[in-house]
């Protein structure tokens, strides 16, 4: 029964993580570099939601403000930075998309200040299925979750921007000649990874703390998912994400809560040792 | 004024150790090592604990250098045959893992209330004294150091580690393992990182894991990138500007004055991320950088 709990804890700190992989394997897969502003673009959405909360007393409008704050923020980061480098070599990117995780915290430090905030939520009567305890919130939290999702998914799978996106991230060179305009899907796609990240940002905001470092310590889990889910996997971002966060959970009560983002980074080792291209990756993956 | 310019010239010095770790790494070899402040925490624990457990520190320091650059070479091996981008987020997983690992084992670090008493170098000598001396022989360290990295430029072992930038496929194509001079360079990078954790206790102190947050890497990372990738020179420049940035910022202050000092952090933060987006756009060679080539 004890375990049952953990599992359900897990799959809600699974899905922060899931949304955040999902977020950095589609920019990983299209943009091709590992975008360490994700963690900070959580914690914008953390702080957005929390302003609508605040206005409205609604969970789901604080899930559109994150989504629409932080997709607006992470396109105006593509179009200031990211595009301006799109030609160079990785580690411009990556050393850039530092910079712009720092730059949107100190904003964000600035304007918010730097005490811990909250969701105050109302309190409310937890259902009781065979024991096991969730809670009216997390059931909020996993539906705008599933939206988001499911929004993101139906995005990929079914319209045509969908397509050229996995078209490039498949092959860029020949989405080009098949006649893909590569500026319009990456201006849907950082659309798409930075509200991603956005409603990630408020689950996590709710499950604990709203603080400027608060998603930047979340990157490590993310992107532990997105390898192990296989880079340019949507499905297996979230899937690995999910996998994670019961992991995490399932092995506080034997190493102790602060090892659970060292758990994340053991986790990521054995899969670039053992099987670098993750569950769902492609073969020419990591090395 | 004399023993603040003393103080600002050994940490200014404490910098140039890492920038010259991080120069042979990602300047020379083209590691992207985001990790850097792990290394400099193991050096300075290592060194710390043991001069508290009463180890002189004429063993403390190799002591940190060994134990720093022995850190590095499992992460070597297991991600050195990983593609550039993986590296970089391996060695970020590891220096978050540090600070994770000293901030839990209380009964070796003393967890978040740090380490207070770590002895200074030079205790026998009075005020002043103990600082010149002390500024001294770091200055004397980086001196070498400096030699060391441009003698290894210049070496055979030089050319090969910058073929290794430069195209890794050739140096394969060579008959050369890249593999195995990139853990080499790991490891020597490292444990320069690990003397300057080293000096760095020893002078500050007290040291509490928040002292080592991957903001320290992107300090690094910054004057590396102002001064001028794979430039030793560039190393220097870039850590004495680092230096008056993070100074000047402290005087500031005292100018405008209602600006708190957790909104200055965040500050420095803003500015440390407008540089490097700004040097990666418009200046990737650095101030010193190569005028010739690119």
């Amino acid at each position: 029964m004890f375990y049952a709990q953990l599992l359900v804890n897990g799959l809600v700190q699974g899905l922060v993580i899931g949304l955040a992989a999902l977020s950095i394997t589609l920019v990983f897969g299209i943009a091709r570099f590992p975008n360490a502003a994700t963690g900070d673009a959580m914690t914008l959405g953390g702080y957005s939601a929390l302003a609508a909360f605040k206005a409205t007393g609604s969970m789901a409008l604080g899930g559109v403000a994150a989504f629409l704050a932080t997709a607006v923020v992470s396109l105006l980061a593509y179009l200031a930075v990211f595009r301006q480098l799109a030609n160079r070599s990785v580690v411009s990117l990556l050393v850039a998309s530092i910079g712009v995780a720092f730059f949107i915290r100190a904003v964000l430090g600035v304007t918010f200040g730097h005490a811990q905030q909250v969701f105050m939520a109302p309190l409310s009567r937890p259902y009781v299925l065979g024991g096991v305890r969730i809670t009216p919130l997390d059931l909020q939290l996993a539906a705008v979750a599933a939206i988001a999702l499911a929004a993101v998914f139906g995005l990929l799978y079914f319209t045509p921007i969908g397509r050229q996106m996995r078209a490039v991230a498949d092959n860029r060179d020949l989405a080009r000649v098949s006649g893909v305009r590569p500026g319009r899907v990456m201006v849907a796609l950082w659309l798409l990874a930075g509200g991603v990240a956005g409603v990630g940002g408020m689950m996590l905001g709710v499950k604990t703390i709203v603080s400027p470092e608060s998603g930047w310590e979340m990157l490590l889990p993310a992107f532990t998912a997105a390898i192990l889910g296989g880079i340019g996997s949507p499905g297996g971002a979230v899937l690995a994400g999910l996998l994670l966060g019961v992991a995490q959970e399932a092995s506080t009560p034997f190493v102790g809560f602060t090892y659970k983002i060292a758990l994340a980074f053991v986790i990521m080792l054995a899969v670039l040792l053992v099987r670098p291209r993750g569950l769902f990756g492609r073969v020419e993956g990591a090395r | 004024m004399d023993a603040y310019l003393a103080a600002i010239a050994i940490i200014a010095l404490i910098y140039v150790l890492l920038s010259l770790g991080l120069t042979l790494q990602y300047g020379l070899t083209g590691l992207i090592n985001f990790g850097h402040v792990g290394f400099f925490a193991i050096g300075a624990y290592t060194s710390a604990l043991l001069a508290l457990k009463g180890v002189p520190l004429i063993l403390t320091f190799p002591a940190a250098a060994v134990l720093a650059g022995l850190s590095a070479w499992p992460i070597g091996l297991v991600s050195l045959r990983l593609r550039d981008d993986y590296f970089a987020i391996v060695t970020l997983g590891f220096s978050e893992v540090v600070r994770i690992v000293i901030t839990s084992e209380k009964w070796l670090t003393n967890g978040v209330q740090g380490v207070p008493g770590i002895p200074r170098l030079f205790e026998g000598l009075q005020g002043f004294a103990a600082q010149a001396a002390t500024l001294a022989v770091i200055l004397a360290v980086t001196i070498v150091a400096v030699w060391m990295i441009l003698r290894i430029a210049k070496s055979p072992f030089g050319r090969l580690i910058e073929a290794i930038r430069d195209n890794e496929e050739a140096v394969k194509a060579l008959g050369k393992d890249p593999a195995s001079f990139k853990i080499q360079v790991l490891i020597v990078g490292a444990a320069i990182a690990g003397v300057a954790g080293a000096f760095y206790a020893h002078y500050i102190t007290y040291i509490v894991p928040d002292q080592f947050i991957p903001l320290v890497t992107f300090y690094v990372w910054m004057a590396v990138i102002m001064g001028g990738v794979g430039r030793v020179s560039g190393a220097v420049v870039g850590a004495a500007i680092l230096m008056v940035f993070l100074e000047g910022s402290r005087f500031l202050r005292d100018i405008v004055p209602w600006i708190s000092e957790v909104d200055m952090a965040s500050v420095r933060i803003g500015v440390v991320g407008l540089l490097l987006i700004l040097f990666v756009m418009f200046r990737p060679q650095g101030l010193m950088g190569d005028y010739t080539k690119r």
